[in-house]
């Protein structure tokens, strides 16, 4: 319980025009993974498979980008952008982005989700998990890990 | 549109809607409830495809293809096996959250046989629950695994109704399956929906009222304002100053107040006409707190009054300040405890609708129906009005006052129509009476033994936009501030002011939770001046039978404090002796309502036509578990069994007024009620068998006869029964946090031990959340600023290991010994809570919630 696994905090990948902070595709967390547990998804995104990832943080270290994580694998609603533009800037750069409009700090029933320099963040000691972010986000940039509130990925 | 499955029935929405909504309004599922509809609560908890997820988060067009389950869709022995496990490990207090308890239960143990309890603590750590501090949550759920596992659910183990036996819950099964009805979930035929237009400003005067726009809309039935009001506008419990509907040339007194009401065909056409009410103001500037309003040129915030002092208080006893003048230590500091939200799992909701005997019923979740009788008889200027508790989702005296049941028992006398008025979660927030924020200062004076010479205080409140109970919590607050001790100098004089926030009424502890904290604080630091440990300070001073509070009253032999504080000792000496921080502190709380106020329990007992005898009293069920507790004094006062006894639930037309389930009282007062009129009808059944009896009512009624404050007598008769306590905080040096909680408390004969270990659990909780976490902060408009999810209430894997320890001491000759719990569990969990961490960090802390602790939310 509360053990913590990777996360890659974009979703652009092939949708993504000009995004300078997003995930490159470059494979060094899949091949440092040491357990196999992350594969490039259908986004061309780095995505980790959480049954499989043992937290051992090697990915957020390798990641060039620094747009990998560790979260608490028990709060299953993430944010899967790193986009720190201004809104207006972030929301051509891809389609799946986080423009920092607050919608979601704003439905948020705990105080979890907040914006800062542009991009929302989920403090997960705050986090209820109901997911009420992530349907309303705009951008869908929120997503349930568990793929009942939003697509898995 | 969407196709889906639900319970594993196919069903197609047409109109996309959030899933909570279909599946109440359309499908009515009522065991999904609705607690927030902001996501926060987890009352609406299902599981989709496997994952449990609140209904209330996704819309329906969402769902295509998805498996939805509820608890009615629950397999038949998963419906046993949880209603025996979460029965026999009393997890089922008010019940709200329950059914989505059992769901998380459900998700939990179809993936993991055997959790461990951190798992179980994870699984259920995004559901709210007021009532139970969780402990025999997680317990019901570990009795579920293990039975899950074995493959049988056995015969419960206590089935002895008697007095002393902890038998499960009579409403344990409606409420974990979901089909016992709290008001929210009766959906009747025809019934419209209602809601209050409220105040834009805390403070304006209504300059004029255009409802045309809102009138003209289709599916809007009536909109109606203070002009229509047929009775008194002004109701409330004892002063009548709470505004029905602010008429035209009125002042508003808080952002609650209501302008007009609002009645539509249904849920959506109603916001929209709400919003199409137009009301103009004169804005005025708002009183944010007591020390505006006792400025000598603060403005009032009643036009009827003269000035903002809504009450005061002065209470001597002796010579306090020659006693501390004359005193070896003295020590003086002044405290400060915040407004608390009760958070009951339950918004308020009323439905009203004329009966077929030409009455207003109204269907109503407070506590006391008799209140609510009364109050509305007043403002339709009518009799002919009746009132039936349902199921109540906690109160813990946030639901003493009108809310929402004045307003639909108007709506149906005005219209004719059946009609449902449900507070939003963020209405309820604003709107009903809160905890009284405090501001104490202290003195204390003792010789060099530690024996308290004398106490002198003076504290104020504020107690918000109308009266509510703030005169009476006052009143208590200033009356136990003296801490249960025998000394007999002791001055108090306490004030509360009107002002502009939100009301203050009762709330758990009425006033003592304040006081407590201040005086048990200072005994504490008391206790290193002198030398000696907390502990042997209390053992010192604490009150014994036969001697005399600080109040002039000479206690019973019933009095237990001595032995809470032997109980506790163990514990105590071994957490000191492992060196670990620990606090300590005591409470006393008066059982029944006492200083001379007529306090009547009254119980019937009716052999009605099925052979059986139905148990009727005018008092609420409120969580709190009274009905199973009349159940057990009528199996224990006469031969019957537990199959020959039905409990109804209160109403005003059978059920004779037995008074507000407030002042930790209905056990005692009620029970001795109901225990006088099994006398009789253990007389008249003899040898008979019941069938002889058909028709026949047994009336017991007991006064709970006491002497008002200041009486001039030698000893007044303060309350007719105290309960005593003393609770332990151990913390763990590492990381600060609460490692343990030791409560132990004198409750004269335990009716339900179970029950009264979940009545101490939920307290100790409730109160850590006062302690350490909760607040409700209040921005310069006089508007509540936090969501549900924000107050700071626990979680299930927040909190410490907790030992409830029920004292059985024999109790007064009244109610076969019981003697209440409800509110002391709350009383002494905060000083004992600060002196831990003063034991950790050396700081004094002498605010709450307290400060530098990981507990603390920085804002």
């Amino acid at each position: 319980m509360r053990s913590q696994v990777a996360l890659v905090a974009c979703n652009g990948g092939c949708r993504n025009t000009s995004c300078a902070y997003g995930c490159i595709g470059c494979g060094m967390c899949v091949s440092i993974c040491p357990f196999g547990a992350i594969a490039f998804n259908d986004n061309g995104v780095a995505q980790v498979d959480e049954r499989l990832c043992q937290g051992c943080g090697a990915c957020v270290v390798e990641c060039p980008q620094g747009i990998i994580r560790l979260h608490d694998a028990d709060c299953p609603i993430v944010i899967k952008c790193s986009n720190r533009d201004p809104g207006k800037v972030a929301r051509t750069a891809c389609e799946v982005s986080c423009i920092g409009c607050g919608i979601c700090e704003k439905v948020c029933p705990s105080g979890a989700a907040q914006v800062a320099n542009n991009l929302s963040a989920i403090d997960e000691e705050l986090c209820l998990s109901c997911g009420m972010c992530a349907v309303k986000c705009p951008r869908h940039a929120i997503y349930d890990l568990r793929g009942i509130l939003t697509a898995k990925a | 549109m969407a196709t889906f499955y639900v319970n594993g029935r196919t069903v197609t929405v047409q109109r996309n809607q959030s899933l909570l909504r279909f599946l109440r309004d359309e499908l009515h599922l009522t065991s999904v409830k609705d607690g927030c509809s902001e996501g926060a609560c987890g009352a609406c908890t299902v599981i989709i495809d496997g994952e449990t997820c609140r209904a209330c988060v996704p819309k329906t067009d969402a769902l295509e293809g998805k498996h939805v389950l509820t608890v009615e869709g629950l397999s038949p022995w998963e419906k046993k096996l949880y209603t025996y496990a979460y029965g026999e490990a009393g997890a089922v207090q008010c019940g709200f959250c329950i059914p989505g308890m059992v769901l998380c239960t459900k998700s939990l143990l179809d993936r993991v046989d055997d959790p461990t309890e951190e798992q179980i603590r994870h699984a259920i750590r995004n559901n709210y629950c007021r009532c139970t501090g969780y402990v025999k949550i997680i317990k019901a759920i570990q009795l579920a695994a293990k039975l899950k596992r074995e493959g049988a659910i056995p015969e419960p183990t206590e089935t002895d109704w008697k007095l002393g036996s902890s038998v499960h819950r009579l409403d344990v099964e409606e409420k974990v399956l979901g089909y016992g009805k709290y008001p929210d979930d009766w959906y009747l035929e025809n019934m419209a929906y209602g809601s209050a237009v409220r105040s834009q400003y805390a403070r304006a005067r209504v300059l004029g009222i255009d409802a045309e726009k809102a009138r003209a809309l289709p599916g809007v039935v009536a909109v109606i304002t203070a002009e229509d009001i047929p009775g008194e506008n002004k109701v409330g419990h004892i002063k009548h100053d709470q505004y029905t509907l602010i008429p035209i040339g009125g002042l508003t007194h808080y952002l609650g107040d209501a302008i007009a009401l609002v009645v539509a065909e249904d849920q959506e056409t109603l916001e929209k006409a709400k919003k199409l009410v137009k009301v103009t103001y004169e804005p005025l500037p708002p009183i944010h707190g007591p020390e505006e309003a006792k400025s000598p040129d603060a403005p009032l915030v009643f036009d009827e009054e003269k000035t903002n002092v809504q009450a005061h208080k002065h209470v001597a006893r002796g010579d306090a300040s020659g006693a501390i003048a004359q005193s070896k230590y003295v020590i003086s500091r002044h405290f400060e405890t915040p407004w608390t939200e009760h958070a009951f799992l339950e918004p308020e909701c009323a439905v009203a609708y004329w009966d077929e005997d030409g009455y207003v019923r109204i269907l109503s979740t407070d506590q006391s129906s008799h209140t609510t009788l009364h109050e509305c008889k007043l403002l339709l200027g009518s009799e002919k009005v009746r009132v039936q508790n349902q199921l109540v989702g906690g109160g813990f005296g946030g639901k003493e006052d009108m809310s929402v049941q004045h307003h639909a028992a108007l709506i149906t006398y005005l219209t004719g129509r059946a009609v449902k008025v449900k507070f939003s979660r963020a209405e309820s927030l604003l709107v009903h009476p809160k905890r009284h924020p405090f501001w104490m200062d202290f003195t204390i004076g003792c010789d060099e033994n530690g024996i308290i010479q004398g106490v002198k205080a003076s504290v104020y409140s504020d107690t918000g936009a109308f009266a509510s109970l703030g005169g009476p919590v006052l009143e208590r607050a200033c009356t136990h501030a003296s801490g249960p001790y025998n000394y007999q100098n002791f001055e108090i004089d306490g004030t509360a002011y009107y002002t502009n926030n939100p009301p203050a009424g009762a709330f758990r502890g009425f006033g003592v939770t304040q006081t407590c904290f201040a005086i048990e604080s200072l005994l504490n630091e008391m206790a290193e001046k002198v030398g000696i440990s907390p502990w042997e300070i209390r053992y010192r001073n604490a009150i014994r039978p036969g001697q005399e509070l600080p109040n002039g009253q000479i206690v019973g032999a019933e009095t237990g404090l001595v032995e809470t504080l032997e109980a506790i000792r163990p514990y105590y000496d071994a957490a000191v002796a492992a060196g670990k921080p620990v606090g300590l502190a005591c409470a006393m709380k008066n059982s029944g309502v006492g200083v001379g106020l007529p306090d009547w329990g009254r119980c019937k007992l009716i052999v009605e036509a099925d052979e059986k005898v139905h148990i009727y009293s005018g008092a609420s069920c409120i969580g709190q578990g009274l009905g199973t507790v009349l159940v057990q004094m009528v199996v224990t006062n006469t031969p019957l069994g537990r199959d020959d006894i039905v409990y109804e639930r209160s109403n005003t037309w059978i059920a004779p007024d037995s008074g507000d389930s407030s002042g930790s009282r209905q056990t005692l007062v009620t029970g001795e009620a109901c225990r006088r009129a099994c006398e009789k009808l253990a007389e008249a059944l003899g040898n008979h068998p019941l069938s002889d009896l058909i028709g026949q009512v047994f009336y017991g009624e007991y006064l709970a006869k006491t002497d008002k404050l200041g009486a001039d007598v030698p000893h007044p008769v303060s309350h007719v029964a105290y309960g005593y306590a003393t609770q332990m905080a151990v913390l763990d040096r590492s990381t600060g946090r609460i490692e343990s909680m030791v409560a132990v408390h004198d409750v004269g004969k335990a009716v339900n031990p179970r029950s009264c270990e979940g009545q101490i659990e939920g307290g100790v909780v409730m109160s850590m959340g006062y302690a350490l976490r909760e607040q409700y902060p209040i921005d310069e408009n006089c508007k509540p600023i936090d969501k549900f999810g924000k107050l700071g209430l626990f979680r299930a894997h927040e909190i410490p290991d907790i030992q409830a320890i029920v004292l059985d001491k024999p109790g007064l000759d009244v109610a076969c010994g019981a003697i209440g719990i409800g509110e002391i569990t709350s009383i002494p969990t905060a000083p004992a809570i600060a002196e831990a961490y003063y034991q950790l960090d050396g700081k004094r802390r002498t605010k709450l919630p307290l400060e530098d602790t990981p507990y603390e939310r920085k804002r």
